[in-house]
């Protein structure tokens, strides 16, 4: 028996159904009764419960892809800020994807400290220590281009569904738009004035993550800058 | 735990300042929105709530009675307090005020009390023994940049706000304000200048310099902050453009 | 200021309320900038302002708790927010206030989520009009939710006290001051759970029982006016 409707908004404690339902994120179980622990909009597929997070601060994952921020070194590697309660760790084996011997190498050039890398979240123990690695095209530290931070749930709305925001972010910008799951996208392009179109569409992504309508604006507004830039 | 501006972000900023632009959107000589609420706290004898773009501050002004100083016995005491209260700022931690809290309240004493824009000369009771104190007390609730100005242009419309304590001690008509000390922060990054720093561009700046002015642009304080340095022509170039705002957010006080 | 002959005059308090009645009350959610949630409430004359910060990475280490979150609450008054200006810092009423308060959250958080984190509770008041412990509670529980902090339910809370031998809801200044009794329950109004409760003065067992009923339906209003206030402010972002 579900006592709310899809896409309901739901606050802390209120009931969203009884009977034996599959549980998701942002819910909790009370004998019979499945009640939402968050602030969020009610997801209901099936038998499943979901509960969508409007605020929250990023936890990670395994598999998640992340920007982190350097802010210390270690005998073998770096500790990254993710946007996070929790840091994260990097080998220097696993930047440079191959062993290091650490007694003839001496690791201090490849990062410094406010250096921003892409990194994929390696694993996440039960004590939440957090491994990560960049081994994949497109990982490792940020040249250039510019950093945005926004709330980590609102990264699934700049990725849309299937990939479809972004994709309209990158096409239509010429820019590429790397995302990160803990909040941080980092814009890389030739065209200063296309790249600032991404930053304020995401700023407007981030303001209007659940209303309807948003991936036609976001294209209005890619495309008035577009044309702004005078060709 | 501490602000980290990412490398990223740092070039991003020093290059937008090479155009003459700013993260959001402003010139280098334009300040964020400002709003100066005045009298929302009944319990103090004035107060005031500014905001500065995201910045908000407030500002309550006590009365009370107090023993003067002993070589000036007539005179009525000032004391600006500033606390930046951990809810501010994930880097606001809690205890007594440190070097931040410290600076920022004396540098708005400093402004309050060399432009003498209260007559504490007004404010004996008992000569030697009692006399008026003024609490200036500054609650600073959020930190986007720029407290000094912030918490300069509360103080000030605080003190023009203030109803006198309900005493049969106090025997003034009215509550003597002779000027409007108004402070204005400058930043250097790289070599431009620019007014009413953010958050972010206050974690990265060269150098910065505040300067209260009154109405008649004499200067009354100053202070310069961060780890870098000012040119004697830059310092000039500061003065012209705080002249300039000040008068603006002057127009903010009743 | 000299006690009043009465405190009650023909069923009605000296501020025109009935005697189950709550004070004016304004919740709103999400007012500060940089805190992960925040809430800003007035009751009465009250004006409390509460933001919250976390789950975020704890320092010192050796403080960290290996596989759970660590709460943490601070009560703190304004200098300005009391008639007689109250000297900047701790002292030992909010202290106990403090420690009151992040009890009556621990029982509906899900602090086991958050291993080795902490999660920071500030509670400023910046005008007094008693009643300031419950109002900071209301506005926490509120700032809680806005920062998507799980819990199993909003905790609400309202003082209760006895006046010229009866009992009333919300206790106002004058009240307070020369009452004989005074209540504050904090409560999760779901399941009827009391997670704070404290008295000073004298009720008879009946007394008590009858303070107690009218607790809950004072935090029943609450709770939905806090309620309210979150929807209000996410509701805007949805269609």
């Amino acid at each position: 028996m579900i006592h709310v409707h899809d896409r309901e908004l739901v606050v802390p404690g209120q009931l969203i159904a009884e009977g034996s339902y599959r549980l998701q994120e942002g819910t909790f179980r009370e004998g019979n009764q499945v009640y939402s622990a968050v602030v969020g909009l009610v997801d209901l597929r099936g038998r499943e419960i979901n509960v969508i997070p409007l605020q929250g601060r990023y936890i990670p994952s395994r598999g998640d892809l992340v920007i982190g921020v350097v802010i210390d070194s270690h005998y073998s590697g770096w500790i990254f800020d993710l946007n996070s309660p929790y840091t994260g760790n990097l080998f220097v084996s696993d930047l440079l994807h191959r062993k290091v011997d650490l007694n003839r190498e001496d690791i201090s050039g490849y990062l410094n400290i406010g250096d921003v890398v892409i990194a994929m979240v390696k694993d996440v123990d039960e004590r939440m220590r957090v491994l990560l690695e960049t081994d994949a095209p497109g990982m490792g530290k940020v040249e250039g281009g510019e950093l945005v931070e926004i709330s980590p749930v609102k990264v699934p709305r700049v990725l849309g569904r299937k990939g479809s925001m972004l994709n309209t972010l990158q096409d239509a910008t010429g820019c590429r738009v790397s995302v990160g799951q803990n909040g941080r996208i980092i814009i890389e392009g030739k065209d200063q004035r296309m790249m600032n179109a991404v930053v304020e569409a995401l700023l407007m992504i981030e303001r209007e993550a659940h209303t309807s309508g948003l991936t036609d604006r976001v294209r209005l507004l890619l495309e008035k800058a577009k044309s702004v830039g005078g060709n | 735990m501490c602000e980290i501006v990412s490398s990223v972000k740092r070039d991003y900023i020093i290059d937008l300042a090479k155009q003459g632009k700013r993260v959001d959107g402003r010139t280098l000589d334009q300040f964020r929105d400002v709003s100066v609420e005045v009298g929302p706290i009944k319990s103090a004898n004035g107060s005031a709530q500014v905001r500065l773009g995201n910045t908000r501050v407030l500002v309550g002004v006590k009365i009370e009675h107090a023993e003067p100083f002993p070589d000036t016995p007539e005179s009525g005491v000032l004391i600006v307090n500033a606390e930046l209260r951990p809810l501010a700022s994930p880097s606001f931690e809690l205890g007594p005020p440190r070097e931040k809290a410290i600076e920022l309240a004396r540098v708005v004493d400093r402004g309050i009390r060399e432009s003498e824009a209260i007559d504490l000369e007004k404010f004996g009771i008992k000569p030697g023994e009692d006399v008026w104190a003024v609490f200036v007390d500054i609650h600073v609730l959020d930190h986007d940049g720029n407290l000094i100005d912030a918490s300069a242009l509360g103080a000030i419309a605080a003190l023009l706000n203030v109803k006198p304590p309900e005493d049969e001690a106090w025997s003034l008509k009215e509550f003597p304000i002779r000027k409007r000390p108004v402070a204005v922060t400058v930043s250097r990054i790289n070599d431009k200048l620019m007014v009413d720093p953010c958050l972010d561009e206050e974690s990265m700046m060269d150098a910065r310099l505040t300067i209260t002015t009154t109405e008649d642009g004499s200067i009354c304080a100053m202070q310069k902050g961060g780890v870098g340095y000012l040119s004697r022509e830059q310092i000039e170039q500061a003065y012209q453009l705080v002249r300039m705002k000040a008068a603006e957010l002057r127009e903010h006080l009743r | 200021m000299e006690k009043p002959e009465k405190l009650i005059v023909d069923g009605k308090r000296l501020d025109g309320r009935a005697l189950d009645e709550l004070r004016p009350i304004k919740i709103e959610a999400g007012v500060l900038k940089r805190a992960d949630g925040s809430a800003y409430v007035e009751l009465g004359m009250n004006k409390v302002l509460a933001a919250v910060y976390g789950p975020r990475e704890m320092h010192p280490r050796h403080d960290q708790q290996p596989d759970t979150a660590v709460l943490r609450c601070y009560y703190n008054m304004a200098p300005f927010s009391v008639d007689d200006r109250k000297r900047p810092g701790p002292d030992r009423r909010s202290v106990e206030i403090s420690k009151v308060t992040r009890e009556a959250f621990e029982p509906v958080m899900f602090l086991e989520l958050y291993p080795r984190s902490v999660i920071d509770v500030f509670i400023e008041v910046l005008e007094a009009d008693a009643g300031t412990r419950t109002a900071g509670i209301n506005a926490a529980a509120v700032a809680l939710a806005d920062a998507g902090v799980p819990m199993r339910d909003i905790i609400s809370a309202v003082a209760v006290g006895k006046i010229d031998g009866t009992i009333v809801l919300d206790l106002a200044k004058e009240e307070d001051q020369w009452g004989t009794t005074d209540m504050p329950v904090a409560l999760m109004p779901r399941k009827k759970m009391i997670t704070l409760l404290q008295m000073d003065g004298h009720f008879t067992e009946e007394e008590f029982k009858q303070a107690l009923d009218m607790a809950f339906k004072g935090c029943e209003q609450i709770y939905e006016v806090q309620r309210q206030a979150l929807r209000k402010k996410y509701a805007v972002k949805e269609e």
